[in-house]
């Protein structure tokens, strides 16, 4: 198989943002996160989880809730402006002034024709939702207090809003309030502080319930304006509230990272009458949780340890699946490092800056797992701040180490990077085609003579690159004619010897284009699954894709059909053990030495398929290295199969094959990240 | 009986004077002491004096709290206002101007008015010690809003009153309780403890310092 240096790479401080706000929309079966950086996230509830969309925060974002509109995404934030995003093009279609200071939280009814917001100065704002843009309707009643959190009734004609010390019940119609809930406050010390209600739902025959920061779930009856019952479900805020579908079930999140669940059963068997239990209690999180769903089969939580959790419900799903395994996804499903293998340079990309760093050296040779010793220290070259306060979007450095690009949703970027042994220096490119005005994806073609740039309607720019002039070549088109495609390109994928471009579109689309004739040359056949990593062969020009779902394919571009071995793989199918993983694959790529070499990873793992040799069926051992290294040499060959996985490294980001065959292995501890959270609660246990 | 026999000066007695009679415990028997009417006369006209001094002075104290009160309301409307001198500038100002229409024909009265206006600006800008000029672009409420509602959440989560520890503690904690048990982190990653053992060192020096242990 051959033998490795690894650069283990531990200085990409990547530090994720917490999660603020969820939001489900259940006929598309997607999920909306908001971060407090102010990025959106959509994630795919039918296709693993998987991280479809990502659009860009900003600095100074303060997101707090989002609300689904049918099809259209709205959010509102403590910068006092409504903002719809575009989701084909990833970016934020326009933003409205409320003129009601901060807002708190944003709510849809179930008609989907209005939206209501809470505002801080104590007014609930309806707007009309309407073709292409929200129209503002009226305000109702003017409270002495700030408006925390929204809920309507299903039926659309009353509003319950969560507010400090209190509940008000308001008649959409009138506007005027109906009933006064008052929540009284906490024992104790939290006497003195006001009790604020930070979630309140409201079911359809007229029961609410509201979390609040006592720790309290209350159920209030509307009809008559009183108490129902209270639960005391924890000593710290109650900070957000979900109810199913079906109105059986409700989940409160709490501040000391726990998920409590209540459910509508009826306390005897047998028996009519049934009333709110509290039944499950999950503990997923270390920290805030600040936003959950119940989506039914699973609840979903996230907070402000930044980990997107799901967990499945299993006396609500049927047959055994991959939606029956838990899910913490803690890193992006896209690589925010690039590489230029030639020059032995890595770009990190963070929101509001990039880094370059050259790899350290090394001579040493040692056994299989030892340490070698460093010649010379990695060194950081660059670091680049972005003018503006739009965060990247994607950013890109060419094999040879000469060109940096990157983009944000308003502008795009392109650097000249000259760098002697000890100067390093860096000129913008000043005149750039006007047609890149910003990008989705970037890829520089292998002998960096070429930059190409995903924009909008999956069409990708192709830009040559020169000591002088930078002319725009042309736009790649998916589609000459009938059916436009709108959704925005995800990956890029250029081939070695320049003559082809793979493209993936996040409706699961790939397009190849021959660059030659600088047309569409042949579109993949649609597979049910997005595309989380793709590469072309050097020599074979082959593409090779994974999907979420752990597929593997690989297409021969010139022949336009799938390759044998591909088909045999299908045939034979992947070993349960390959699909059971929960992490997709981030990035693929090749051996020039050995041709049948395919190098990926994910997050746990990095793995080497040779395609020589046999594919592992269901019996045999998958994680076969360690058997592998202790029989002698001529048994190994009867007992290899073609996957080979090294679970050495663990929460890798990055992982490439360099020009002089060395691998790096770019890994972010989790323990680091944990270091620089937000405090947690004070939680005493026992024996410590 | 004998206070009904006698007329109108009897009513000032009766009004909240009794003539007391003294009646002592022992001597139950007995008639009634002989009171002299004089005696009793000045006693009764004495409390009726006392009374009318005691409202007058009441009346007194009255006055002298609404007039301290009427004082101090003139002296806060008089901060209100602007002070004397600029008043006295402001009536030496449109008093030129009477006089300068008085001088010129009715028609230049607009340009009369516009000076009138630059002039008054102009005393107007001379006035300007503590106020400064801002756009309402240029600085929105919304920041200040927008900081104050930020604030308000990081004061319930993590302000005051709320139970917070810190991460070295939660990572430690669950190195104790794990499975495989291990020592808290400040101990085993040296980036974590950095801070505490600075403090330490800094509060050694300090003790040896003050102590005097190191002769110098």
């Amino acid at each position: 198989m051959g033998e490795f240096k690894v650069h283990r790479v531990r200085f990409f401080d990547y530090m994720p943002s917490a999660i603020r706000a969820l939001a489900f929309q259940p006929q598309r079966e997607k999920i909306a996160v908001a971060r407090t950086s102010g990025s959106v996230e959509i994630f795919n509830c039918a296709d693993r989880f998987f991280q479809e969309k990502i659009i860009p925060g900003r600095e100074q974002a303060a997101t707090e809730a989002l609300a689904w509109v049918g099809d259209r995404l709205f959010s509102a934030g403590l910068n006092g402006v409504i903002s719809e995003y575009d989701l084909e093009n990833q970016k934020v279609k326009y933003t409205i002034d409320a003129f009601g200071g901060p807002m708190w939280t944003i709510a849809s009814n179930q008609q989907g024709t209005h939206l209501a917001v809470g505002c801080e100065d104590g007014t609930v704002k309806l707007f009309e939702v309407c073709e292409g843009k929200i129209q503002f309707e009226k305000n109702l009643a003017k409270q002495k207090g700030r408006i925390l959190s929204l809920s309507w009734h299903p039926s659309g004609s009353r509003i319950v809003a969560g507010m400090m010390d209190m509940i008000r019940v308001f008649n959409t119609e009138t506007g005027q309030s109906v009933h006064r809930l008052l929540v009284e406050r906490g024992i104790g010390a939290s006497r003195s502080v006001e009790c604020v209600v930070w979630g309140v739902v409201y079911l359809s025959d007229g029961t609410i319930i509201s979390g609040d920061s006592s720790g309290k779930v209350k159920i209030w009856d509307d009809l008559t304006g009183t108490l129902i019952k209270s639960h005391q479900v924890t000593k710290w805020d109650v900070l957000a509230l979900s109810v199913s579908q079906d109105e059986t079930s409700v989940v409160a999140g709490t501040s000391e990272g726990t998920v409590v669940q209540f459910q509508f059963l009826s306390v005897v068997l047998g028996q009519e009458d049934k009333e709110w239990v509290q039944t499950r209690i999950f503990k997923n999180h270390t920290h805030d949780v600040r936003a959950v769903l119940e989506l039914g089969t699973a609840v979903v939580s996230g907070g402000m340890d930044t980990q997107f959790v799901v967990r499945p419900l299993l006396d609500k799903i049927e047959e055994r699946g991959p939606e029956c395994v838990l899910r913490k996804i803690q890193f992006p499903h896209r690589s925010l490092v690039s590489c230029a293998k030639k020059a032995g340079l890595l770009l990190f990309q963070y929101p509001g800056h990039l880094e370059l760093w050259r790899l350290g050296e090394s001579d040493g040779h040692g056994a299989s797992g030892s340490v070698l010793p460093v010649k010379r220290k990695p060194e950081k070259l660059l670091h680049l701040k972005i003018k503006g306060e739009e965060h990247i979007c994607c950013s890109a450095v060419s094999p040879c180490g000469e060109w940096i690009a990157y983009s944000t949703v308003a502008s795009f970027r392109l650097y000249r990077l000259h760098c002697d042994n000890n100067n390093v220096s860096i000129t913008k490119v000043s005149k750039l085609p006007k047609v890149l005005s910003s990008a989705n994806q970037i890829c520089f073609s292998s002998d960096s003579s070429k930059l190409f740039a995903a924009s909008t309607c999956s069409s990708v720019h192709v830009v040559s690159l020169s000591q002088t002039v930078h002319k725009f070549v042309c736009t790649l088109k998916p589609k000459s004619g009938e059916t436009l495609l709108t959704t925005a390109v995800h990956l890029l994928a250029a081939s070695e010897d320049g003559k082809w471009l793979a493209s993936a579109n996040s409706d699961r689309e790939v397009q190849i284009y021959n660059l030659t004739k600088m047309k569409l040359h042949s579109t993949v056949p649609v597979y049910n699954s997005g595309v989380t990593a793709m590469a072309i062969h050097p020599t074979t020009n082959n593409l090779f894709m994974v999907h979420a779902d752990q597929q593997v394919f690989e297409y021969s571009i010139e022949e336009k059909k799938y390759t044998d071995w591909s088909r045999q793989v299908q045939r034979n199918g992947l070993h349960y053990l390959w699909l059971a993983r929960d992490t997709p694959v981030t990035n693929v790529t090749f051996n020039p030495k050995n041709p049948t070499h395919i190098i990926l990873h994910d997050a746990y793992m990095f793995c080497i398929i040779d395609q020589t040799l046999p594919l592992p069926d269901s019996s045999s051992q998958f994680y076969n290295q360690l058997t592998l290294r202790s029989l002698p040499e001529k048994d190994r060959t009867k007992h290899s199969h073609a996957f080979k996985m090294c679970k050495t490294f663990k929460e890798l980001m990055f992982v490439e094959l360099m020009e002089d065959q060395s691998l790096v292995a770019v890994e972010r501890p989790l323990v680091e990240i944990a270091a620089q959270l937000p405090a947690p609660v004070r939680q005493k246990k026992f024996a410590t | 009986m004998a206070k009904l026999q006698r007329g109108e000066s009897e009513c000032e007695l009766e009004k909240g004077v009794r003539v007391s009679v003294v009646m002592s415990d022992s001597s139950e028997d007995e008639g009634p002491e002989e009171v002299a009417f004089e005696e009793s006369r000045s006693a009764a006209l004495k409390s009726e004096e006392e009374k009318l001094q005691a409202a007058k002075r009441e009346k007194e104290l009255l006055k002298e709290k609404r007039r301290k009160r009427q004082q101090f309301f003139q002296e806060q409307k008089k901060k209100r206002l602007l002070s004397d001198t600029l008043l006295e500038e402001f009536d030496t100002v449109p008093q030129k101007q009477k006089k300068l229409s008085d001088d010129r024909d009715e028609e230049k009265d607009k340009k009369q008015q516009k000076l009138t206006k630059s002039k008054k600006k102009k005393a107007s800008r001379s006035l300007q010690g503590n106020c400064s000029v801002m756009r309402l672009k240029d600085e929105s409420a919304d920041s200040s809003m927008q900081q104050s509602a930020m604030d308000f959440i990081q004061a319930r989560l993590y302000g005051s009153g709320t139970l917070r520890t810190t991460n070295a503690e939660l990572l430690s904690l669950e190195k104790k309780r794990g499975v495989k048990k291990g020592a808290a982190v400040q101990f085993v990653n040296k980036k974590w403890g950095a801070e505490q053992k600075a403090k330490a060192e800094k509060s050694n020096k300090r003790f040896i310092h003050r102590q005097k242990l190191v002769t110098t």
